[in-house]
């Protein structure tokens, strides 16, 4: 366990500060704007592995979370001007309340019901924003949302934002790796091999279910609050089962069960509308291909547990290049 | 005004009856959660209106939807259900969503979004009595769907195939194992699941004299879903009656209630019951089976 901790962290270290450097390389406030919407969907992502990867509850209604973060904190900070940091983590209390009332929910019902009720959280949350007037502004969405600042401090260029993003991101990477490694996490994997067997090792499931809806969408709600002061927008058509969808698939095409997966999957999908035209109008026909076709070849994505990645890596062993292990044990046997 | 409610609830109700009988069947069978059941049948629906476009026969037109749809459906199960038939739950459902996906692309590229008319050459009559107005086009389609419910429960019950088709419901592993072709009886489900699926997305588009995308997604594959759900799971009667009660749900919230809020207040009660009674009003018999 210490042995692996210490192993790992010098390489965490080092992609930060990598990470950290980009703003010194990548100048255009294009980049950095597509580079910022990769780190904060990735939060989504993340909490969606927590969900479907970990614990083996299939969620088509993250969106909705998202949105409710997004227009509870917008909501505070434009009516009830309350500063950014309450509305920021009251945005991710709020969303862990309804998470965990939605968890609660579905705490007896099995596998398709918690599916449907997701999907109709959903529209529920989505016909509401749409449609409560006087609170969400209906079609025409909320304008002007104030850009996010600390302690007199405001997060208001690309530049800002992009550290803002980056430890938000990395803060939030480090809490679910937590998770996932300790007691708990263990528990949630525990339900998705077998919930029989979990209950029988004094798991009790259905509490398992709830919290991991509740930790979940915090995250989900925080992610959700800090997109929406970045683009100082809140839409309603922006929180769909569509939308929802989508952000299914970048933790899918990541490899569920795996978090820098679910970072690289965000990037794959963030990143490849902006590059091509093209792509974009044909993302979710690309989504459904991808889904059916990884469903069939790769289930768990690019980086999960014997993913895409992983077979790669065991196709390149069999290549006559010297590997790495190879030229070593060459080595001591001269 | 209060007859008036129950009358619409029942004409929309018998329509989501049609849909849902597809559904339930194969929903009853392979317990897949069919994301995809509506983005099919909407591709055979819109081949009908092709079809009528070209001057077919009425008729013609409908059997060639429902072609299309048979024919899409053995290709989907072929490549997209059959492999990952004995992957767990979540494999085959994401797969599912995927292929409801590429149906909406599909039409979005040949069709596009726009919504088209739909006439299949009934003429929609209206006759009142007293301060209530009926739909002759509303009577015919709850006629079609009981008839076809029947005939469906005598198929399962009465022929060589159908009780083919109840043994895989029980267990794939037997019924391989009595000598049943599992798989050609599979994809045969889907295939006349989709088939079914166009026979009720056309009349369908028929009630409402019109057709666009979204009668495959939100308007078919949910309303079927909760429909089988409420009716219970694999039972015929339950998806009928069950579609029955949406209708109903609908019709009375959009009068009583709020218009704008109809689909949030549905899906709220629909969540508050699958809490209260998950099995569904109708549950299959399962004890009876065995």
């Amino acid at each position: 366990m210490g042995k692996g901790k210490s192993r790992a962290l010098p390489g965490g270290l080092i992609v930060l500060v990598l990470a950290a450097l980009i703003p010194l390389v990548v100048r255009g406030d294009y980049h950095l704007r597509v580079l910022n919407m990769v780190m904060l969907y990735s939060i989504v992502a993340l909490s969606i592995n927590l969900i479907v990867g970990f614990s083996g509850q299939l969620d088509f209604g993250r969106s909705a979370f998202v949105g409710l973060g997004a227009y509870w904190s917008a909501i505070l900070m434009l009516r009830l001007h309350v500063p950014f940091l309450v509305a920021f983590l009251s945005a991710g209390l709020f969303c862990t309340l309804i998470g965990a009332g939605l968890g609660l929910l579905c705490r007896k019902s099995s596998f398709d019901y918690l599916t449907l009720i997701t999907i109709g959280f959903n529209e529920i949350c989505r016909l509401i924003f749409l449609n409560w007037l006087p609170v969400t502004n209906g079609a025409m969405g909320l304008r002007r949302i104030p850009a996010p600042s600390l302690f007199g401090f405001t997060f208001d260029t690309n530049v800002r934002y992009f550290y803002f993003s980056l430890v938000l991101l990395t803060l939030c990477y480090v809490a679910i790796r937590r998770i996932t490694k300790s007691k708990l996490g263990r528990a949630f994997e525990a339900v998705r091999d077998d919930p029989i067997a979990a209950a029988y090792s004094g798991i009790r499931v259905p509490d398992y279910k709830v919290l991991n809806f509740a930790l979940a969408s915090f995250f989900t709600g925080i992610a959700g609050s800090a997109m929406v002061h970045y683009t100082q927008y809140a839409s309603p058509f922006n929180y769909t089962l569509d939308e929802s969808i989508y952000q299914l698939q970048m933790a899918i095409l990541g490899g569920l069960g795996s978090l820098p997966g679910s970072i690289l999957g965000t990037a794959l999908l963030v990143i490849a509308p902006e590059i091509s035209r093209v792509f974009y109008e044909y993302r979710l026909m690309f989504v459904g291909v991808l889904m059916v076709v990884m469903m069939i070849w790769a289930p768990n994505g690019i980086l999960g547990r014997a993913g895409i990645g992983e077979r790669v890596i065991g196709l390149a062993r069999f290549l006559p290049m010297p590997s790495r292990k190879a030229a070593r044990t060459g080595g001591e046997a001269r | 005004m209060f007859l008036q409610y129950v009358i619409n609830g029942l004409s929309i109700g018998s329509v989501y009856a049609l849909i849902a009988i597809g559904y339930n069947m194969v929903y009853g069978i392979l317990e897949l959660l069919n994301f995809a059941h509506g983005d099919v049948y909407a591709v055979g629906c819109f081949v009908t209106l092709a079809l009528i476009g070209l001057k077919q026969h009425v008729v013609v037109a409908i059997l060639g939807g429902m072609m299309a749809g048979f024919t899409i459906n053995l290709i989907v199960e072929r490549f997209a259900y059959r492999p990952v038939r004995f992957s767990g739950r979540v494999t085959p459902t994401i797969s599912a969503v995927g292929i409801a996906y590429i149906m909406r692309n599909i039409i979005m590229k040949i069709w596009g979004p726009e919504t088209y008319p739909f006439n299949i050459g009934i003429k929609a009559s209206y006759f009142t009595v007293g301060k209530v107005v009926f739909g002759t086009l509303q009577i015919y389609i709850l006629l079609i769907a009981v008839a076809l419910m029947i005939f469906i429960s005598l198929l399962l019950k009465r022929t060589k195939m159908g009780q083919a088709v109840v043994s895989i419901s029980q267990s794939i592993p037997t019924a391989a194992l009595m000598g049943i072709p599992v798989n050609r009886v599979i994809a045969m489900v889907y295939g006349v699941g989709a088939a079914l699926g166009v026979v009720g997305g056309v009349l369908f588009c028929a009630y409402y004299e019109s057709i666009f995308l979204g009668i495959g997604f939100m308007l078919g594959t949910m309303k079927a879903w909760m429909s089988s759900i409420v009716g219970g799971i694999g039972s015929l009667k339950g998806a009928v009656m069950g579609a029955l009660i949406l209708g109903l749900t609908e019709s009375f919230v959009s009068g009583y209630v709020s218009t704008v809020y109809r689909d949030a207040y549905v899906w709220g009660v629909f969540i508050l019951f699958v809490l209260i009674k998950p099995q569904g009003l109708f549950p299959a018999q399962i004890s009876e089976k065995v």
